[in-house]
């Protein structure tokens, strides 16, 4: 490689020739990474990347149902949009991002310098982001009778028998079930990974009580996704089995059973909203107690608080099927173990709110966004337990209601804290502070238009607007309200460009952070930001649930009260 | 005024300057079998050559990655850059929450045995039966009349059940009857059990009446959304009275079982039961040891 310039005739021309080179390089280090920090990293980009894209599909829903009568999008495109979305958000943005954090935190929050299993750990990545490429690639390569390119179009949750090749012809389910197949073993090995990293490689006097919360969030969320993922993939290659090799699993015609298919999508469905959801605690557990200046208040209920919510979230699936039709026994039982998620939840809020008690609290956007996410997620557990009274969801499902209630969960719970998170550690990654005045705009613009569009979505619910219409007719009284609706996700839409915004702008422009400027208490926070390739010069030893605290306070380290 | 600390403190041992760590060596293996995997799958609906070109991508990254990794794992050594770190504080007075009187700083170091809530359940549950069946015998002239209505909550009858059909005897209307009755009154004798403590006086006019009535409400407003058949059948006056009964009836066997020291005052072990002798004493919190014979009685 060239090391000096060659000014021929005022032109210039070396400094190009080495700046492609090094693009390479650097395109081919990160290919070629095994690092827990990259892949992190790559797994977020991934994430927020689809996120945009889900996000605009998003809105060319709710154009299209801003006004009756409306032909924005064909009926078949919009089928596709909202299949999409549901799929997008949840493989594609939620898990991806959920692992990027596990990727990049745990080994720097228990002292390892990478995860157990580098390699599978970088075939576990890619594995997904090509599942998800061949998802997408079904826009242009999955048709089939319909005349263009065709996306999947059963909905996220795809029910026989809908996906038999009488219903669905073409290749587009088939696109469906294979990169979630993909995807599913890729999130397989992460959750392997998480799991043996964080049993096998915690440094010196790291015992299992002394773990931050995040780590055991994330343990406890891959367990449950072990066990989840399983199902969801032998139900693809059912699937995959009814179409191609003339199998009758869910073809009702000969003999099958739509309701298996129903049982196998909800085993894996409902606990994957705690496979969500618990590393969005994850995220509050680390970010209220730095942001209020106070240890996490009941740190082992909330770690059996997370325990059981898994537990008990492997046995609520059937309250998706409450309207397909159950025995009362099988009603009261599915009822009574839905309740049930909201002991240990309880806990959990009642534990945030202690700890924000007599707190010093900083308003800084990573603890706005938490904040909201307490808010926010009380009221979507409200609404679920309403939904859970099975003569209730009968009334309600399929409605508008259903739509508010999970994306309370799923953007007003889990995006929120997603937010909040890569807030609090995009200076750990990057070493620079994003912008706290775009970080507040971004805050109240999103709040804003989050409670514009899902407050009201309850109301069109009970109204009886029913989810996944195309359009409707001007006389059922759902007009304006629908018009508000996407009045609300077009704000969003714009809280999450000042967002990406801020994160380019930041990269280059922002402030340098330092090694800890949160003034924050986990292990993370003791290497340079961001950290060396190694994480750690030497093997850290700990003597309490916050490190850094002892040694911020030597004289009042916490390890004196830790039992 | 920061407070510094340096970070070697953290660190108890490590490479001195200018040596290396080893570390998994980068590798195209896991990207090259994961395309591999996926351009198989995609083979399916694309054509039979590009399920071939994926495994054969799966098996070159198949054969590179064992020989990464066999006979001996492939790693770099990278070389240790010390960067200056420091752990800093601008925070550097604790300060000890303060409870102030206003804040509930007791906790109860007295309480009833969870075992009375459960007799008091029991009791309760058997007091309750008598206005029960006396509403069925009264008002509809059968005493099966409120064990199916209970019953029938449970298995679920036909919508179009007649008032002659419900004042019948059903075997299995009856065991659902019984199964969900006793669960009840044992679960509500031990939630009575556990709230006694929180009532500030007159424990048995509060858990007795003042509590069934709020339950009577708070079912009579919900019951027309949740179940509004049972809604129709449902006399409110007779539940009240039944609800009440229970209340009184329970509340009295949970008085009376007298209260038990908590143990609040002891150390998470010690009161886990655990012997760790010296603990008790060490503990800031302790108070005197927990006799057991003083806890049975």
């Amino acid at each position: 490689m060239a090391d000096q310039t060659l000014p021929i005739a005022g032109v210039d021309i070396t400094p190009r020739r080495r700046s492609t080179a090094q693009m390479l390089e650097w395109l081919h280090g990160w290919v070629v990474t095994v690092d827990h920090k990259r892949l992190g990293i790559l797994y977020m980009v991934y994430g927020i990347f689809f996120l945009l894209v889900a996000g605009v599909e998003a809105l060319a829903i709710r154009v299209q149902l801003a006004w009756p009568g409306m032909h924005f999008l064909s009926p078949e495109t919009y089928n596709e949009f909202f299949t999409m979305h549901g799929t997008t958000m949840v493989f594609l943005v939620g898990m991806t991002i959920i692992f990027g954090f596990g990727n990049y935190l745990v080994p720097l929050m228990i002292g390892a310098r990478d995860m157990a299993f580098p390699r599978l750990n970088a075939f576990s990545f890619w594995l997904t982001a090509f599942g998800g490429l061949l998802l997408y690639y079904s826009f242009i390569g999955g048709f089939g009778l319909y005349g263009m390119g065709a996306a999947p179009d059963t909905t996220w949750w795809a029910y026989a028998p809908l996906t038999e090749k009488a219903f669905s012809p073409g290749h587009a389910v088939d696109y469906w079930a294979l990169s979630l197949i993909v995807m599913g073993f890729g999130t397989l090995g992460t959750a392997i990974n998480v799991i043996a990293t964080t049993l096998s490689m915690r440094c010196r006097g790291m015992t299992l009580l002394r773990m931050p919360l995040f780590v055991w969030l994330m343990l406890v969320t891959s367990g449950l996704t072990l066990v989840t993922i399983t199902p969801l993939t032998a139900a693809q290659i059912m699937l995959t089995i009814d179409r191609y090799l003339g199998g009758h699993f869910f073809d009702t015609q000969a003999g099958g059973s739509a309701v298996v298919w129903a049982h196998f999508f909800w085993i894996f469905g409902h606990p994957e909203v705690y496979v969500l959801v618990l590393p969005a605690f994850a995220i509050a557990n680390e970010i209220i107690p730095v942001f209020s200046r106070k240890a996490i208040f009941g740190y082992p209920a909330m770690v059996a608080a997370s325990v059981g919510i898994a537990f008990v979230s492997l046995g609520v699936w059937a309250h998706h099927m409450f309207t397909i039709g159950m025995t009362s026994v099988g009603n009261t039982f599915f009822v009574l173990s839905t309740m049930l998620v909201g002991i240990p939840t309880g806990i959990k809020i009642f534990n945030w709110l202690a700890t924000l008690w007599g707190g010093k609290i900083r308003f800084a956007p990573p603890m706005l966004f938490c904040l909201a996410f307490l808010f926010q997620f009380l009221l979507a557990g409200l609404t679920g337990i309403m939904l859970s009274v099975a003569p209730w969801d009968w009334q309600l499902h399929n409605s508008y209601f259903v739509i508010a209630h999970f994306h309370y969960v799923l953007v007003g719970a889990i995006v929120f804290n997603i937010f909040a998170g890569i807030y609090y550690w995009y200076p750990k990654v990057t070493g620079r502070m994003l912008s706290d005045t775009l970080g507040k705009w971004h805050f109240w613009l999103f709040l804003i238009g989050f409670h514009l569009t899902f407050d009201t979505m309850h109301f069109v619910g009970f109204l009886g607007m029913p989810r996944s219409i195309y359009t409707y007719e001007p006389d059922r009284g759902w007009n304006t309200l629908n018009f508000w609706i996407s009045v609300g996700g077009m704000i969003q839409g714009i809280a999450v460009l000042i967002f990406a915004w801020n994160l380019v702008h930041s990269y280059f422009k922002g402030k340098e952070a330092g090694n800890d400027p949160w003034d924050a208490w986990t292990l993370e926070w003791a290497v340079p930001s961001p950290p060396p390739v190694y994480n750690f010069a030497a093997d850290p030893v700990v003597r309490s649930r916050r490190p850094l605290w002892d040694l911020k306070h030597p004289d009042d380290p916490d390890w004196k009260y830790e039992a | 005024m920061a407070e510094s600390t340096q970070h070697d403190t953290l660190h108890k041992a490590g490479p001195a300057h200018g040596e290396t760590i080893h570390l998994p060596a980068p590798t195209a293996w896991p990207i090259v079998l994961a395309f591999g995997c996926m351009m198989a799958a995609a083979g399916l609906v694309t054509s039979l050559w590009v399920t071939v070109f994926g495994a054969v991508l799966m098996v070159s990254g198949c054969v590179g990655w064992f020989r990464q990794v066999l006979p001996h794992e492939a790693h770099e050594d990278v070389p240790v850059v010390v960067q200056p770190v420091t752990i800093t504080t601008t925070r550097k007075v604790v300060r000890r929450l303060e409870i102030g009187p206003e804040h509930r700083a007791q906790l109860p170091v007295e309480t009833y045995p969870i075992v009375s809530g459960i007799k008091g359940g029991i009791a309760g549950g058997i007091a309750m039966i008598f206005p029960a069946l006396a509403y069925g015998l009264l008002a509809q002239h059968s005493i099966w009349y409120p064990v199916n209505l209970l019953g029938g909550a449970g298995v679920g009858p036909s919508a179009h059940i007649t008032t002659a059909e419900i004042a019948q005897f059903h075997a299995s209307w009856l065991a659902v009857a019984i199964v969900i009755h006793t669960v009840t009154c044992l679960l509500v004798g031990l939630l009575y059990g556990a709230m006694l403590p929180m009532l500030p006086n007159r424990p048995v006019i509060l858990g007795g009446i003042v509590a069934p009535l709020l339950w009577t409400g708070l079912l009579h407003s919900a019951m027309g959304i949740i179940n509004p058949q049972l809604d129709a059948r449902i006399q409110w006056g007779w539940f009240v009275v039944s609800q009440v009964t229970f209340g009184v009836v329970a509340g009295l066997v949970v008085a009376r079982e007298g209260k038990i020291r908590t143990g609040r005052g002891l150390p998470f072990f010690a009161r886990m039961g655990i012997e760790a002798p010296g603990l008790m004493e060490s503990h800031p919190h302790a108070g005197p040891p927990l006799d057991r014979d003083e806890e049975k009685h």
